[in-house]
């Protein structure tokens, strides 16, 4: 059997870190779930995780999702990184300077997400 | 109003709070990315140790630190010092000068009070953050590109400001990469005695030919439990004025005085005063009930704003003995104006 895809999910509101990481562990995915930036932070410079993918919210208290982009995309350049957000433009550009590779807008449908999530590993 | 201080000079993050681990911990995360960081907090709290410690463990160390005031300086002073002119820029402009920008060129540039920045500075303040450093000088024609790692500092609580108009949201987000915050003292109390370990041994270190007599256990749970509205700052003068005094007991009854709000200050009497009307005009469900008569929001509403006025014109006129053409220039409101709102607000000078 093919090992498991790694995934990070990092969002600082419980309800959505809970569905986003239960859906996907149902996929089949090896989910790792933050709901920090700095828990998220952590766990990218952790050297034994290698993340195949990585989903983080924007907007995000202390380290904001934008860090999170910058600092993977640094350590990780070929990791390929989700952005999702609520809020308006700024952040949204913000997160594409920092070269993620998605910004998906809130409220989106879960398929969605996980057809951008194959997509994307399968590239 | 800036400074360029030697690598590993500045003070440790004193504190065992959860607060002070929590900061400590984030600042050893971030201190290499060199994102735009921005550290909240009171006025006192020490947003610049939090910069110096932040330089300091980053690769910048050793490089140059500049910290520039954006409160200090009026808009097109600040400009200038920012990102410098060309000979002949302006009027007085005789020679070229580097901004601050520029000096703080693979280095720190820390910016604080950026609250306080006005708004056609912030926008160009956001094209330079934007354009990845680049900028001209005041007449020049030319464009600079400087690597200059941005910190900025504040006291305010910029997400009101933008709902103010005061702060522009882009330049928040561009900004507030990494936001630190420091909590105040007075949410911290075990903070404390580290704290005054930390700061009795610094000043022991340089006023060594005194003797020195340490602070008792009693004067320390004291200082525990004062609210230190000046934050560490507040806490530092006190603790040099005990240990050059020799005595604290006139240092803690005067502090303790002026927390009671008991001493015969003129100023500090108004603000008891205004505290106790504040919260009569908050009591909902006796004072001031809605069920009163009188009850209705403009009603408060023009009390609050009589009660804020007060306080405020009090002060000014206290710190300029009564001067009251100065005193009309600090509150930028007309001579007149200020004659009329003493007579409608009841404002009376001190007896002499």
């Amino acid at each position: 059997m093919k090992k498991p895809f790694k995934l990070l999910i990092i969002d600082d509101a419980e309800e959505i870190l809970i569905a986003l990481e239960n859906f996907f562990k149902n996929l089949n995915y090896e989910v790792t779930a933050a709901s920090t930036g700095l828990d998220g932070l952590k766990q990218i410079e952790d050297e034994s995780a290698c993340f195949d993918l990585i989903i983080t919210d924007l907007v995000l208290p202390n380290i904001s999702g934008v860090a999170i982009i910058s600092i993977a995309k640094q350590k990780f350049p070929d990791t390929p990184v989700i952005a999702i957000t609520g809020w308006g433009e700024h952040p949204e550009s913000l997160a594409k300077e920092a070269k993620a590779d998605f910004v998906l807008e809130k409220p989106f449908k879960l398929p969605e997400l996980e057809q951008l999530v194959e997509n994307l590993l399968n590239k | 109003m800036s400074n360029k201080s030697k690598p590993n000079t500045g003070p440790p993050i004193i504190g065992v709070s959860k607060d002070m681990q929590r900061v400590r911990e984030l600042i050893e995360h971030v201190a290499d990315t060199g994102l735009n960081i921005v550290v909240f907090g009171e006025s006192g709290v020490g947003k610049e140790v939090v910069a110096q410690n932040l330089y300091q463990q980053s690769p910048r160390s050793g490089k140059p630190f500049i910290k520039i005031n954006c409160a200090a300086l009026p808009e097109g002073l600040l400009e200038s010092e920012l990102f410098g002119y060309e000979r002949g820029a302006f009027t007085g402009a005789e020679q070229k000068k580097k901004g601050k920008f520029q000096l703080a060129h693979s280095g720190v540039l820390l910016l604080d009070e950026i609250g306080d920045m006005s708004l056609p500075l912030q926008a160009k303040l956001l094209h330079v953050l934007q354009s990845g450093g680049e900028f001209s000088p005041l007449g020049s024609e030319k464009e600079v590109k400087s690597d200059t790692w941005v910190i900025a500092a504040t006291n305010h609580d910029l997400k009101k400001d933008i709902d103010e108009g005061k702060f522009r949201e882009d330049l928040y987000y561009r900004l507030n990469i990494i936001k630190i915050h420091v909590s105040p003292l007075r949410g911290r109390p075990e903070d404390i005695p580290p704290l005054i370990d930390f700061y009795i041994k610094e000043y022991t270190a340089m006023l060594q030919n005194r003797h020195i007599e340490k602070p008792s256990v009693k004067v320390i749970d004291q200082l525990c439990a004062y609210s230190w509205p000046g934050n560490v700052r507040e806490l530092q003068n006190i603790l040099k004025r005990i240990l050059v005094l020799g005595d604290s007991s006139e240092v803690m009854n005067e502090l303790f005085e002026s927390e009671r709000g008991t001493s015969n200050n003129k100023v500090t009497a108004s603000i008891q005063g205004h505290h106790a009307s504040l919260d009569g005009l908050l009591d909902l469900d006796g004072k001031n009930s809605p069920d009163n008569e009188s009850f209705s929001l403009k009603n408060a509403k023009q009390e609050a704003v009589e009660m804020v006025e007060r306080e405020i014109i009090s002060h000014v006129l206290a710190k300029t003995d009564w001067n009251r053409s100065k005193a009309s220039k600090i509150l930028k409101i007309s001579y007149k104006t200020l004659l009329y709102k003493i007579s409608d607000l009841k404002i009376v000078p001190p007896q002499k």
